[in-house]
């Protein structure tokens, strides 16, 4: 079979792939409300346009995302600043590595679970042919991004050294980074998907489970923060590598991706000049050749998916049939957190909102006190980041919906079910302020409530968001983002008006007491008045 | 004199799909101690019938009622009466067997002790004890037929809604369950049962409805349905392609196949 042949009937079993990846990781795309709306035939037929909709604009997202970050680093040079090119490449070449892998772990899992497409196989097609349209789907899976960051870094390096040699050096270090990326990316999948998928679910494998979704979220996290520093981390990384202290610089030399930025940075000003650059250069050598090394693996690996990507179904006898019971709120919360950490790619969204009260916290790090405005910001943003969460619960549901729509099951189980995990998941951003405020002293000792009073208003919140997401049939699809967002806004507002209630009474009376009384009886209100709308439903 | 209620009754149930009707007012009763089949072509609306009545669709028009609830009006209560299995299994994947009924069991309210005794049993007639802590997305087609089969007879209830139940099921399940069909409606309760093997609508079920275009062209045991379409000594396929009038259409697309089949030899 001819190369293009393969490459245009590898779109085939892409689409194939994008959707079931699609179907896995559902709780990822709550902006197309994926998986609502499955029991008629009609929505079924829109289900799986809806999900190749939401993978082509998630891959152009992505892709326009990853550009942006792989040239951010670059910008202060392109704009005048002194710094050498070694840091710039370095971050960027460490947060298009990233991208590529989380975007790489949500996209190859249907590749690990289940071969790109077993219809292959059924076809009068040669092994090798369908080995080539198999490698050629999973190059259709990294194809814009790898592009798009790589020229990105080529064209930077270009304009900021203007040295051609420089640009060639950066094609071949921004290769070798999104191969080790693909490459990380689809050892990852197989092992979290052989042992969370493909085990048996007793004890061990539910800590396993909390085990490798933690580790995820830390990575993303640990993305998160190369985000909000890389104004601090270039200068930093940049004065290290040119520090006199030749231990740093040597360690810095060998690790990745130090190595490959040094020696694009050292090209530019002529060949390895320092014991450093030339460390450097014999390290970006080590990790080209690992890098020819991981593509012959992943090639081999996708390749063979069809025979090798069976999964363990049987294992030794159990005799333990036993069930236990809750109550109907309380295992709809536990089924959603099952279904919902059965996806990788979800995890991070659980530290979502900790996290982004964290970062607040840390960019007010430079004041003495713990004011009252930096934890209505905090507590504020948080909240509103914990509202992401209903909606990724509603659509972790996919398909199995169906299953809870046969059960006598009321809208305000539903509701309440998932409010608690949205508020439960709020209580660790409560958690950091609470942390704060014992490092550093409260302006007044009434901001200890404001924490209390977010709590309530999240859960009304969430309350709202779900009841009027699951209570409404959508419209039309052109209304659908927008109610979407509609609903959306509605819990936002119900976040943002304790917190306003707080700063008006306290531009008004400049009473902390006071603002915190009220901001506390508004949250409240609202979170019987929401939970009275749900109890009728 | 009171007349016994049926456990499941339609009445002139419509539903349309844009210009297209999958039911264009479909009557049908099942009474205690009843399976019916419901037997009909591709499209002709016998899983709308079902997923209506299990509460997953709503009809455009007319009614269902459940034991006596309507499956409209009051769904809660009509849900609780019904197990239902559709034609592919719907379950969520990620969850274990375990999980799955953990869940059921907890959001239907049922006692500990009569749930746990009967999963296990069903665990073990089904051979599904060994699977109970493996994800269902990892299982083979049978075997989630057979947890799904499960988790429509955990709460024991007096009506079942089978969607082409013996699908991708053994030898042995299938007659276990066949088996425990017939237990349930010794008990008196109701089988609604869609199939498109005749063989086994004719030996399973006590009364067969034959659905055609959104509607029951007919309905009765063998004979009733023998004497409907005037073949006296036909097998149910017989009867089923004279009522449906696919009779002759069958007939002449085999014999257009043999032609083009023996042209081809030919050429």
């Amino acid at each position: 079979m001819k190369t293009a042949d393969a490459w245009r009937l590898s779109a085939v079993p892409y689409s194939e792939m994008a959707f079931r990846s699609i179907l896995q990781n559902s709780s990822n795309m709550w902006w197309g409300s994926f998986g609502r709306g499955s029991s008629e035939p009609s929505g079924r037929e829109d289900l799986v346009e809806r999900a190749l909709r939401i993978a082509r604009f998630d891959k152009l997202i992505i892709t326009v995302f990853v550009i942006v970050a792989a040239g951010a680093p670059f910008l202060p040079q392109a704009l005048g600043a002194s710094y050498g090119v070694s840091a710039s490449v370095t971050l960027s070449l460490a947060v298009s590595f990233a991208l590529i892998i989380l975007y790489g772990v949500q996209t190859l899992s249907s590749f690990v679970t289940s071969g790109p497409s077993p219809v292959l196989s059924t076809l009068p097609l040669v092994r090798n042919d369908i080995s080539l349209v198999n490698l050629l789907s999973f190059v259709r899976t990294s194809d814009y991004l790898v592009v798009g960051s790589v020229a990105c870094q080529v064209f930077f390096v270009l304009l900021v050294t203007g040295s051609a040699l420089s640009g060639i050096f950066m094609l071949l270090a921004g290769a070798t980074n999104s191969v080790l990326g693909v490459g990380v990316a689809l050892w990852l999948s197989s092992v979290f998907y052989r042992n969370i998928l493909g085990s048996k679910q007793g004890k061990r494998g539910g800590m396993l489970r909390i085990a490798l979704l933690l580790a995820w979220g830390v990575v993303v996290l640990g993305i998160g923060v190369l985000f909000a520093a890389a104004g601090y981390l270039i200068p930093l990384v940049q004065s290290v590598l040119t520090s006199p202290n030749a231990l740093a610089g040597s360690i810095l030399s060998l690790l990745y991706p130090f190595s490959l930025g040094i020696s694009v940075g050292s090209i530019a000003h002529g060949f390895a000049s320092s014991m450093v650059e030339r460390m450097a250069l014999g390290a970006t050598v080590g990790y080209l050749l690992i890098a020819v090394a991981v593509s012959k693996w992943s090639m081999s690996s996708v390749a063979s998916f069809p025979e090798s990507a069976r999964i363990a179904t049987e294992g030794e006898r159990t005799r333990d049939t036993s069930v236990p019971l809750h109550k109907p709120v309380a295992a709809y919360a536990m089924k959603d957190l099952r279904v919902a950490s059965a996806n990788l790619p979800s995890a991070f969204l659980f530290a979502l909102p900790a996290f982004e009260t964290l970062v607040v916290l840390l960019i007010r790090a430079f004041l003495p006190t713990l004011g009252a405005s930096t934890i209505l910001v905090a507590m504020t943003l948080g909240g509103m980041f914990s509202l992401v969460l209903p909606l990724v619960l509603v659509s972790s549901e996919g398909v199995g919906f169906d299953f809870a729509k046969t059960m006598p099951l009321r809208i305000r189980t539903i509701a309440f079910s998932k409010a608690l995990i949205a508020t439960a998941v709020f209580l660790s951003a409560v958690a950091v302020v609470y942390v704060e405020s014992l490092l550093k002293p409260m302006a007044s000792p009434f901001s200890i409530l404001i924490p209390l009073a977010s709590i309530l208003a999240v859960a009304a919140a969430s309350l709202l968001e779900v009841r009027l997401f699951l209570g409404f049939a959508p419209s039309g699809r052109a209304t659908f983002v927008l109610q979407e967002f509609a609903r959306m806004a509605a819990g936002a507002g119900v976040v943002i008006l304790p917190a306003t209630t707080y700063a008006v009474a306290y531009i008004l009376t400049f009473n902390h007491a006071l603002a915190a009384g009220s901001m506390i009886a508004v949250a409240s209100a609202e979170l019987l008045a929401v939970a009275d709308f749900v109890r009728q439903s | 004199m009171r007349v016994v209620d049926a456990l499941i009754e339609t009445r002139g149930l419509m539903k349309t799909y844009g210009s297209f009707g999958a039911l264009n007012g479909l009557d049908l009763r099942v009474m205690p101690g009843e399976i019916y089949g419901l037997l009909g072509p591709n499209g002709a609306g016998k899983t709308t019938t079902l997923r209506i009545t299990a509460g997953l669709i709503e009809p455009t028009r007319g009614s269902v009622v459940v034991s006596r609830f309507d499956a409209t009006k009051d769904p809660l209560h009509a849900k609780a009466q019904i197990g239902y299995v559709a034609e592919v299994p719907i379950l969520y994947e990620s969850l274990t067997p375990r999980a799955l009924l953990e869940f059921e069991g907890s959001v239907r309210g049922l006692a500990k002790e009569p749930m746990n005794h009967w999963a296990r049993q069903l665990a073990e007639a089904f051979e599904v004890a060994s699977a109970f802590d493996t994800p269902i997305a990892t299982l083979s087609m049978g075997t989630k037929q057979k947890v799904a089969i499960i988790a429509a007879l955990i709460h024991q209830p007096p009506v079942l809604l089978l969607d082409e139940p013996l699908n991708s099921l053994d030898a042995r399940s299938s007659r276990i369950l066949k088996e425990l069909l017939s237990l349930h409606v010794q008990r008196g309760g109701a089988v609604l049962f869609s199939t498109h093997v005749m063989e086994i609508a004719q030996r399973l079920c006590s009364r067969i409805g034959i659905i055609f275009g959104g509607k029951i062209v007919a309905e009765g045991d063998l004979d009733q349905l023998r004497a409907r379409a005037g073949e006296k000594d036909a097998t149910l396929e017989e009867v089923f392609m004279k009522l449906t009038n696919e009779a002759s259409e069958v007939e002449n697309t085999v014999r257009t196949l043999r032609e083009s089949f023996f042209d081809d030899e030919d050429r």
